[in-house]
C-alpha cells in the first residue's frame, strides 16, 4: 500500500497541500452526497448507491482531469484563453434560448446524441477568468490607463455577466466579483473599480427592467420574490428552516456519517443545502474545518503571488482561487441564512456534473502554476 | 509603492480584510444557530419533522402436522388503494382508458368498461373526490397483486402511477377447520387459545424495528430511515405437531357422525400414540344453534364426573391390594341396592335376572351394584386389611395411578381433575361418596386424563405424558426436539396390569361385555364403555336424571396395543344412551381406519392362501384409469384380460377372473363420468377446461351436465356416493 501511495505522490507535481486539500474536499463530498441523496435514491427505485457511484465516477474523472490539467504548461492556458472566451458567448445564447429546463431555470445545453447535460456558464467562467488574468498581467505596465488597459478588461466581463445573468443571477454576481477582486489583486485604480462596481449596478437594472417585457428569458420575478422572501423574514422559507434544524442537529460534534435526519426533510440537500448536512453529521466543528480547506487553499495560492506578482500564472491562480471562495462562502452563506437562497452549488462537495469537472480542471490549473512557481523560485 | 508591493497589499488585504473575515464570520454563524438557537431549532425540528417508530411485524412461523403437512401458515395478503393525484395529467390521461378497460374486466365487474373510465375521471375530480387512498380491492393474493400491479398507469409504480398495494399477513388453515381448536388463534379481540397460544412466542418470532419518516406531508407518505437503529424482524419458529392429519380426519368425521346420529350436546374424540404418548388426533364439537362446530376444547378442558370407564381404577385399586380375584362373586341383588338412604341401580336390565355374579362379569357387564358393593366391602370400613386407612387406602391408589394430577398437556386451559381427600369435609365427604366413586362419579376427570389411564394400561404401566408438539423448527432446521416424556414409571404392578387387560378384553370378547357389539373379526381391541348419569339428583327411590353422557376408553390391537381412544358424546337425545351404543361406534370406526391405514399392522393382502374368486366377491361395472387397474390386479394376483387402448378401462367380473374393457372419451363432449371415482373424474374434466364442484363422498352417481354437450368451460356439478 504504501508503496503505491508512494508512486501517487513521486507523480503528483505541484503543491502537495493543495493536493491535500482537493482530495480531502473529494472525500467531504462522497460522504456529504451519498448521505443526503439518500431520501432522493430513495424515491426513485430505491437505489441509494446510485448516486454514490454516480458521484464517485464523476469525482474520478474530476481527478484524471486535475491531474492531467496539471501536466499542461499554464502559459498553454493563457493562449487557450481568448478561443475559450470566444466560444462561450454564442454557448450562452444558444442556452438562453435554446437551452434545457431543470429544476425550473434554463442553465444547461444538451449535449447532441448524448442524455448528458452541460451548464455552460460554468465554461464560461473559466474562460472568464483566464481571459481577465491575461489581461490585467500583459497590460501590466499601462494598467492604471483607462482606454487602453481598463476598457478591453471590462468589456467581456460585462457582456459574459450580463448572458449569465437572466437564468442565473447568483453565478453572474459572483462571476463578477470574482473578476473585481481580481482587478483589485491587478492594481486596477481603486476609482476605476468603483465605476465598474457601478456600471454592474447599471447593467442589472436594465436587465431587471428588460425582464418586464421578456419574463420567459430573464427571471426578474423570482430574484424579487427571492429577496422578498429575505427581507419579509428568513423563517418564513421552508429550506431555510430545515436548514437551520439540520445545522442544529449537528451541534459541536454532530450526529454520525449517514445519520442525517434533515436530508429528508430539505429540498436539494445534496447541493444547495448541503452544508447543513455536512454540519448535521460531523458537526460544527466539521463544518469550520470545511470552511478552513478553502481558506488553507486561497492562503496557498497567497503564496504563489507573493513569489511572482506579475505572472501570468500567479495572477489566473489567484482568480480560480476566488472564484472558489466565494462561490463556496455564498453557499454557505445561503446555508446559514446570511444571504437569500441561490442555488449556487458548494465547489468540489455538491453534486453536479459540470460543477465538479469545471472544479476539478481550476484545481488542475492551479496546481499546474504551483508546480513551475515552485520550480522557478526553489 | 512598487508594483511587487502593491500587489502583495492588495493580496494580504483580500486574505486578511474579507477571506478570512469571511469564514469567522460563517463559523461564528454555524454556532449561533447550532448552539445559541440550538435548542429551539431542534425542538422545532421534533414537533415538525414528524418521525415515527413502526414496527415491522415478523412473519409468522407454521403449524405442522406430524407428516409436515401445513395445519396453519401466514400469506401475504394485499389491500390495493389508488391515489388518483399522484399520476401527472400527462400520464394519467394517456392511461385512463386503458386502465379502465383492465379494471373493468379483471377487477371489479360491476362496472361497465365506459363506467370505470368515468369513476376514474371523478376521482380525480376535486369537487367529487379529495382522498389520496381510494380503495380499489381488499384482499389480494400476492399473485393476483403482481397482476394488477401491471395494469397501464399502476405499472409506473407508487410515486408516478399511484398505485398503493398494502400488505398485511393471514393467517389461513390448508386444512379447513380440522382440529380448529387445538391449532387455536391469537387474534385481536379474541382470547387466545390452543397451540397458537401455547406457542406464540415460538410462533412470533422477533418484530423488527425502524424509524419511519414523513417524506411527503400531503401524500402521507412515509419511508424507512436507513440508518442504524433499525431492526430486522425475525421470523417466527415452525411448531411441529404430533397430529395426524388422516386420523385426525377420520376422527373428526366419525364424532360429527355419531353426533348427528345422536343429536349430541358435545362430544370429543382423542386418539394418543400408546409407547410415547403423541396425541394423533384430537376431535371437538359442539351443538351450536342448530350447525355443528369445534366450539370448545372439550377433550382437553372439559372434566366432569367419567362415569363407568371409571370402574377400571376401581378394579385395580383392589388387585392391587389384592382384595379381590377375578372369580370372587358379589350380590348385586338384582341390580339395586341402597346405600344409606341412597339408591344405586345398574343401567343394564339385564342385572334384574341376576343376584351373585363374579368379580369379572360385574365388570364386563358394569354393574354398578357389583362394583360398588366390592368397593365399599373393602375399603368402607377401616379393618386391619386395609392398615386401619378404610377410604384413604382407596383415594391412595388413585394418586399411585396419578388419576389426581392434570396431565400438563402443552395448551392452555386443562381442566382440573378431583379426586376427593378420605373423610374430608372441605371436599364434601360423604357416607355415600366411596361406592358412588367405584362407579365414577364424586369425580372428575377430562377426557384426556382418562385417557391417559387407560393409555398407562395399554403401554404395560408406564404412564405417558400426552404432548402435542414434537418439534421446534427455524428454517426447517430443528431447533428444540420433545421427547416422549414419562409421567410414571410404573402406575401397578405388572400382574394387576395383565389382569385388567383381560378384562378389558373381556368387555368385548364376551357375549354378555357391554361392548360386545363393536366387536370385529378382523383385529382385536379392548376397551370399557361408560354411561354417566348428568344433571341427576339421587334419593331413595332412586336418581332422577338430566341426561347421560355416553363415553367408550380402549386401546387397539389388543395383543400388541399401538393406539388408545377415548370417545366422549355428552347428552345424545335419540338412538341410544349407551356408551356401547352412542360413544362405541364412533370408537370403532376410528380403530377401523388407523387400522387399514397402519401397514405395519396387518399382513400383505397378497400373502397367505389365494381365495377362491367369484362374481359376486369380483367389483364389476367399476371405471378407472387402465393402468391403475394393472397395477391393482398384478398386486393382488386376480386373473383379467383385455388391454385397453384407452385411458380409462371398466371392469367386468366374468366367474372367478375378470375382464378389463375400453372406455372413450371424446375431447370435444362432456364425458360421462358417472361410476368414475372423484379423482379420475376431476382429472377428465378439469382436462377439458370445466370447473368441478361436487357433494359427497365414494362414485360418481350423477352429473349436471348430460355427456355429449358441446365444451364451454362450464360449471359441472357432480354427486357422488
Amino acid at each position: 500500500m504504501s508503496n503505491i501511495a508512494a508512486r501517487i505522490y513521486a507523480e503528483l507535481k505541484g503543491d502537495k497541500a493543495i493536493w491535500s486539500v482537493m482530495v480531502l474536499l473529494g472525500i467531504f463530498s462522497i460522504l456529504a452526497v451519498y448521505s443526503a441523496t439518500g431520501s432522493l435514491a430513495y424515491q426513485q427505485d430505491g437505489n441509494t448507491e446510485f448516486y454514490l457511484f454516480k458521484h464517485s465516477g464523476l469525482l474520478a474523472v474530476g481527478f484524471l482531469l486535475a491531474y492531467l490539467g496539471h501536466l499542461i504548461h499554464y502559459m498553454k492556458y493563457n493562449r487557450w484563453a481568448p478561443v475559450l472566451l470566444a466560444l462561450s458567448i454564442p454557448l450562452l445564447m444558444i442556452t438562453i434560448f435554446y437551452g434545457a429546463e431543470i429544476n425550473d431555470a434554463r442553465r444547461w445545453i444538451k449535449i447532441p446524441y448524448t442524455s448528458l447535460t452541460f451548464q455552460t456558464s460554468d465554461l464560461a467562467k473559466l474562460a472568464l477568468i483566464l481571459y481577465v488574468a491575461r489581461s490585467l498581467t500583459s497590460k501590466q505596465d499601462y494598467i492604471k490607463d483607462f482606454n487602453s488597459a481598463f476598457l478591453p478588461i471590462i468589456m467581456p466581463v460585462l457582456i459574459i455577466c450580463c448572458l449569465i445573468a437572466p437564468s442565473d443571477l447568483s453565478t453572474a454576481i459572483m462571476l463578477f466579483l470574482t473578476c473585481v477582486f481580481m482587478m483589485f489583486v491587478g492594481r486596477v485604480s481603486l476609482q476605476y473599480i468603483g465605476l465598474l462596481l457601478f456600471l454592474g449596478v447599471v447593467s442589472f437594472a436594465l436587465l431587471y427592467a428588460l425582464g418586464g417585457f421578456y419574463p420567459d428569458l430573464i427571471r426578474s420575478t423570482t430574484w424579487v420574490n427571492r429577496f422578498r422572501e429575505f427581507m419579509d423574514g428568513p423563517d418564513q422559507i421552508y429550506q431555510v428552516i430545515q436548514a437551520k434544524m439540520a445545522i442544529a442537529n449537528g451541534e459541536w460534534f454532530g450526529m454520525g456519517p449517514g445519520n442525517s435526519i434533515q436530508r429528508n426533510f430539505l429540498p436539494m440537500s445534496s447541493s444547495d443545502f448541503i452544508y447543513a448536512i455536512i454540519v448535521e453529521e460531523y458537526g460544527i466543528i466539521g463544518g469550520a474545518f470545511l470552511i478552513f480547506l478553502y481558506v488553507f487553499l486561497f492562503f496557498r495560492v497567497t503564496r504563489m503571488v507573493t513569489k511572482s506578482p506579475k505572472a501570468f500564472g500567479a495572477m489566473v491562480a489567484m482568480g480560480l482561487s476566488i472564484l472558489l471562495v466565494t462561490q463556496a462562502f455564498l453557499n454557505i452563506a445561503v446555508a446559514v441564512n446570511l444571504v437569500p437562497v441561490t442555488g449556487l452549488t458548494l465547489p468540489m462537495i455538491s453534486q453536479g456534473g459540470t460543477s465538479i469537472i469545471f472544479t476539478c480542471i481550476a484545481f488542475g490549473i492551479i496546481l499546474s502554476v504551483s508546480k513551475y512557481i515552485d520550480a522557478s523560485t526553489g | 509603492m512598487d508594483v511587487k508591493n502593491e500587489v502583495l497589499y492588495r493580496v494580504y488585504f483580500l486574505l486578511f480584510g474579507l477571506v478570512i473575515p469571511v469564514a469567522v464570520l460563517l463559523v461564528y454563524r454555524s454556532i449561533t444557530i447550532g448552539i445559541v438557537e440550538g435548542e429551539e431549532w431542534r425542538n422545532r425540528a421534533l414537533l415538525e419533522n414528524v418521525i415515527k417508530e413502526r414496527t415491522i411485524e415478523a412473519e409468522r412461523g407454521n403449524i405442522l402436522a406430524e407428516d409436515g403437512s401445513l395445519l396453519a401458515t401466514s400469506v401475504p395478503i394485499f389491500d390495493l388503494y389508488f391515489d388518483p393525484y399522484a399520476p401527472s395529467d400527462e400520464d394519467f390521461l394517456a392511461n385512463v382508458d386503458s386502465l379502465a378497460v383492465s379494471m373493468a374486466r379483471y377487477v371489479d365487474n360491476s362496472y361497465t368498461v365506459g363506467g370505470y373510465r368515468k369513476y376514474l375521471m371523478e376521482l380525480r375530480d376535486t369537487a367529487i373526490n379529495r382522498s389520496r387512498h381510494v380503495l380499489i380491492k381488499r384482499k389480494v393474493s400476492y399473485n393476483e397483486k403482481r397482476f394488477i400491479q401491471q395494469f397501464p398507469l399502476f405499472n409506473l409504480g407508487q410515486f408516478r402511477g399511484g398505485f398503493i398495494p398494502e400488505k398485511r399477513s393471514e393467517r389461513v388453515r390448508p386444512f379447513g377447520l380440522l382440529a380448529r381448536r387445538t391449532i387455536g388463534w391469537v387474534l385481536d379481540g379474541a382470547t387466545p387459545i390452543g397451540l397458537e397460544s401455547s406457542f406464540d412466542e415460538e410462533l412470533g418470532g422477533e418484530p423488527g424495528k425502524v424509524m419511519m419518516i414523513n417524506v411527503d406531508r400531503r401524500r402521507d407518505l412515509w419511508k424507512p430511515m436507513d440508518d442504524l437503529t433499525a431492526v430486522e424482524p425475525q421470523i417466527g419458529d415452525d411448531v411441529v405437531t404430533t397430529l395426524n392429519i388422516n386420523i385426525q380426519d377420520i376422527a373428526e368425521e366419525a364424532l360429527l357422525r355419531g353426533m348427528q346420529k345422536h343429536d349430541a350436546q358435545w362430544g370429543t374424540a382423542i386418539v394418543m400414540e400408546v409407547k410415547t404418548g403423541a396425541i394423533r388426533a384430537i376431535a371437538n364439537i359442539g351443538r351450536n344453534n342448530g350447525s355443528w362446530l369445534e366450539d370448545y376444547n372439550y377433550g382437553i378442558g372439559k372434566s366432569t364426573e367419567p362415569g363407568s370407564t371409571f370402574k377400571l381404577a376401581s378394579m385395580m385399586a383392589m388387585l392391587e391390594d389384592g382384595f379381590v380375584k377375578l372369580t370372587d362373586s358379589v350380590d348385586i341383588e338384582n341390580g339395586q341396592t341402597q346405600f344409606y338412604d341412597v339408591t344405586m341401580d345398574d343401567s343394564s336390565p339385564i342385572s334384574y335376572r341376576l343376584d351373585s355374579i363374579s368379580a369379572y362379569d360385574a365388570f364386563i357387564m358394569s354393574s354398578n351394584v357389583g362394583m360398588a358393593k366390592l368397593v365399599n366391602k373393602h375399603y368402607g370400613e377401616k379393618t386391619s386389611a386395609n392398615n386401619k386407612l378404610g377410604a384413604e387406602a382407596f383415594i391412595n391408589r388413585m394418586k399411585q395411578f396419578n388419576l389426581h394430577l392434570p396431565t400438563g398437556i402443552e395448551i392452555e386451559g386443562e381442566g382440573k381433575p378431583l379426586i376427593k381427600e378420605a373423610y374430608s369435609t372441605e371436599d364434601y365427604w360423604s357416607g355415600i361418596t366411596l361406592p358412588w366413586m367405584a362407579i365414577g362419579y364424586e369425580t372428575r376427570l377430562t377426557p384426556l386424563q382418562m385417557l391417559s389411564f387407560y393409555n398407562a394400561v395399554a403401554n404395560n404401566g408406564r404412564l405417558m405424558k400426552p404432548y402435542l408438539v414434537q418439534e421446534i423448527r427455524r428454517f426447517g432446521e430443528p431447533v428444540e426436539h420433545f421427547r416422549p416424556t414419562v409421567a410414571k414409571k410404573k402406575i401397578a404392578e405388572p400382574e394387576t396390569i395383565s389382569t385388567v387387560r383381560k378384562l378389558l378384553e373381556g368387555v368385548i370378547e364376551e357375549d354378555r361385555g357391554t361392548g360386545h357389539d363393536l366387536r370385529t373379526d378382523r383385529y382385536r381391541f379392548a376397551g370399557k364403555t361408560g354411561t354417566a348419569q348428568v344433571d341427576y339428583e339421587r334419593g331413595s327411590r332412586g336418581t332422577r336424571v338430566g341426561g347421560h353422557q355416553a363415553s367408550f376408553a380402549g386401546y387397539f390391537p389388543a395383543e400388541d396395543p399401538q393406539y388408545s381412544c377415548i370417545v366422549v358424546i355428552n347428552k345424545p337425545r335419540q338412538g341410544g344412551i349407551y356408551g356401547g351404543d352412542v360413544a362405541g361406534p364412533v370408537f370403532r370406526e376410528i380403530a377401523d381406519q388407523c387400522f387399514y391405514s397402519l401397514m405395519e399392522l396387518h399382513r400383505p393382502m397378497n400373502a397367505g392362501p389365494k381365495p377362491v374368486y367369484t362374481t359376486a366377491t369380483l367389483p364389476s361395472g367399476d371405471i378407472g384409469r387402465a393402468t391403475d387397474f394393472h397395477r391393482i390386479l398384478d398386486q393382488l394376483d386376480i386373473q383379467f384380460y383385455g388391454d385397453p387402448a384407452t385411458e380409462l378401462g371398466v371392469l367386468s367380473a366374468k366367474s372367478d377372473s375378470l375382464m378389463l374393457y375400453r372406455r372413450t372419451i371424446l375431447d370435444d363432449q362432456v364425458p360421462n363420468v358417472v361410476g368414475l371415482g372423484l379423482r379420475d373424474a376431476l382429472y377428465v374434466l378439469e382436462n377439458r377446461k370445466l370447473k368441478v364442484e361436487f357433494n359427497g363422498v365414494g362414485k360418481v352417481v350423477k352429473q349436471s351436465i348430460l355427456p355429449g354437450t358441446a365444451l364451454r368451460g362450464q360449471t359441472i356439478w357432480l354427486a357422488l356416493e
